[in-house]
């Protein structure tokens, strides 16, 4: 069969869809409902995999309290900086403290990290502004670098002021960071936060640490706890991401149990094509011997009926999908617990998984069918 | 042997048997017959006789129990299943006695069939269902779906979709069969055209005879055998 004979058979498959309206209208509703679940799913497993999984560039360390999970708790004293930059394998250190408007699991959690102005951009000099400067921001008491995810979930953009978690800021412009975290935090003046939050001069929430290389995380956190355990305010060191996971376990536990949920959308979705496409094969016995009889070879007919069920699976997928991945971008979703983040975004990778999960699952769901459906003796076919 | 003076189809001891359950029917038996190129045969006899089934074998649709089916010197009963099928595009044009058009494609659409499997351009691929179209007298209906045709016009677009791909052989089972008399009459002038205008071979089964004047021989068949008739 050459391609341009497959694409006419694809042709008159489409054409058997799309005039039988009312039928292949159900079957694309139910098969785009599975998928829009299996897309969603997917988001969220894509979304906890990149907030959790380390990776060659990820050289960030958290220096927390040790046993204390929750911003609120965790206390360590701002002189613990200058140790922390004396210990081998750290390049940079930003001590941060952290407010947060909710502690426990949330959908819509509002982050403050207080941090010395100078010493961001030399601690994440890949952090871009995409409006405003870092001047801009140094020169004012209350102002705001305002990740772009969350700016774009509350709508806000540089000179407007927003309050949080008891605090008023002014937005003086917004960043974008390859490290998701910061794209949905808002980073203000440590000494600022100190005084907004009521706590302590010396005293910040954790100190984040940049090592020299990623092979060495393990020894620098092992260093920095050994360093400080017999003090009063011992610290207990992750990587980031290993960070988020320990912080947010029971958010972590709930969306990895999703996946059954998406696993049940896939099946339900096969057996909604092999249902249908079964329905279609069994109405158009004739049909397919009367196209035998006119020299259609029997890989032509099953060709046809594959061809049918991978059309209503792609087309199933492109509405469920894609309806998915409107939802996402419209609503933004930041799931975040004990003050850790996580942006569920509408992501290409999902597309192309979802669309060709939904390819496969039709076109696998009328094999069986199209099997039938060519091997059928013509004779008998005909005289039913 | 010269060519021209080997017959279109030569069936020699050919044999059909069904095996229903327990018993096994046998439709055809022993059966000779030789179809001269470009006649027009009519098949007649009472229900059961076989006659559906002698055409089914013919057309290679279905496969004798036994015994040889030549089309043009080369026998057809052991061709795959691929390469029968690739046959019958190339050398068979099927009428049905109740048209079979495919309901949601138009007229175009039905007559089109044949020739998609042919990687032949789109523009010489619609001047041929065209004329097609054209000689069953029904090009001004080409966008008609069947459910919109009366049933002389359906069968008359079958006949369309049967020819598009230029086969020698048309093979009718009781194409008048669902028709009144003046749609009976068109389909029988049309196939009398064909065969006397374009060459065609024709094998056709009916009940009918007002149909069977229409064709050059007509054959009765009888429990399986053949008796010849009078014309
Ligand atoms: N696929 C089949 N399986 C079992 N029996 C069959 C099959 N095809 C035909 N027969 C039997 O073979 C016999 C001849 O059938 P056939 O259809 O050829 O008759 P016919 O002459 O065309 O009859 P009619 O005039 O009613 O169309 C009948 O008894 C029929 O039941
Ligand atoms: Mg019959």
């Amino acid at each position: 069969m050459t391609p341009s004979v497959a694409l006419r058979l694809l042709g008159l498959a489409g054409k058997q869809l799309s005039r039988h309206r009312v039928r292949t209208f159900l079957t694309l509703a139910g098969v785009g409902a599975g998928m829009f679940l299996f897309a969603v799913v997917e988001s969220l497993q894509q979304a906890l995999a990149r907030a959790t999984r380390l990776g060659a560039n990820d050289l960030t360390l958290v220096v927390y309290r040790q046993n204390r999970f929750c911003p609120a708790t965790s206390r360590l004293p701002i002189y613990y900086l200058d140790e922390l930059r004396r210990i081998d394998g750290v390049r940079e250190v930003i001590p941060i403290l952290i407010a947060v408007n909710n502690c426990g699991a949330s959908l819509d959690i509002v982050t403050f990290r207080g941090v010395p102005p100078d010493l961001l951009p030399r601690f994440a000099p890949d952090i871009a502004l995409v409006s405003g400067s870092y001047e801009a921001w140094e020169s004012t008491d209350d102002g705001a670098l305002v990740g772009e995810h969350f700016a774009a979930r509350r709508g806000l953009k540089a000179g407007d002021a927003f309050d949080a978690a008891g605090v008023r800021v002014r937005v003086v412009g917004l960043i974008r960071s390859p490290n998701p975290q910061d794209n949905q935090v808002a980073y203000v003046h440590l000494p600022f936060l100190q005084k907004a939050t009521r706590r302590g001069l010396g005293e910040v929430t954790q100190f984040n640490v940049r090592v020299i290389d990623s092979g060495r995380l393990d020894a620098v956190a092992r260093a920095i706890d050994d360093r400080f355990r017999s003090e009063p305010e011992p610290t207990q060191t992750h990587p980031e991401k290993a960070f988020f996971a320990e912080g947010a376990r029971e958010l972590v536990a709930m969306i990895d149990f999703t996946r059954w949920i998406g696993l049940g959308a896939a099946l339900a979705v096969f057996g909604l094509v092999a249902n249908a496409v079964l329905l279609i094969v069994r109405g158009r016995v004739r049909e397919n011997a009367v196209l035998q009889t006119l020299g259609y070879p029997g890989r032509a007919v099953g060709f046809l009926v594959v061809g049918e069920g991978s059309l209503l699976g792609l087309g199933g997928g492109a509405l469920g999908v894609g309806a998915a991945l409107a939802f996402l971008g419209w609503n933004r979703f930041l799931f975040g617990s004990e003050g850790q983040t996580m942006a569920v975004l509408p992501e290409t990778a999902v597309l192309v998984r979802g669309m060709g999960l939904a390819l496969v699952l039709g076109a696998m769901a009328a094999a069986w069918p199209a099997w039938q459906a060519m091997r059928r003796p013509i004779v008998e076919s005909l005289r039913t | 042997m010269n060519p021209t003076d080997t017959p279109l189809i030569r069936c020699r001891d050919v044999r059909k048997s069904y095996r229903k359950g327990e018993t096994l029917v046998t439709p055809i038996e022993s059966l000779h017959l030789d179809v001269p190129r470009g006649e027009f045969l009519a098949l007649m006899g009472p229900s059961g006789s076989g006659k559906s089934t002698l055409l089914n074998l013919m057309a290679g649709i279905d496969r004798p129990t036994s015994g040889v089916i030549e089309f043009d010197g080369q026998p057809i009963q052991d061709l795959s299943r691929g390469h029968l099928a690739a046959w019958r595009a190339r050398h068979v044009g099927y009428i049905f006695q109740l048209y079979h058009l495919v309901p949601v494609l138009t007229a175009f659409e039905n007559v089109e069939l044949p020739l998609l499997l042919d990687p032949m351009p789109r523009r010489e691929r619609r001047e041929r269902v065209e004329a097609a179209l054209a000689l069953v007298g029904l090009a001004h209906r080409m966008h008609h779906f069947p459910r919109e045709l009366s049933g002389g016009e359906e069968q008359r677009v079958a006949i369309a979709r049967a020819i598009v791909a230029n086969p020698p052989l048309l093979v009718a089972d009781e194409p008048t069969g669902d028709l009144d008399r003046d749609a009976a009459d068109s389909v029988l002038g049309l196939l009398r055209a064909l065969s006397r205008d374009h060459r065609r071979t024709i094998v056709m089964v009916t009940h009918d005879p007002r149909a069977a004047a229409v064709a050059d021989r007509v054959l009765h068949l009888e429990k399986g055998r053949l008796l010849e008739g009078a014309r």
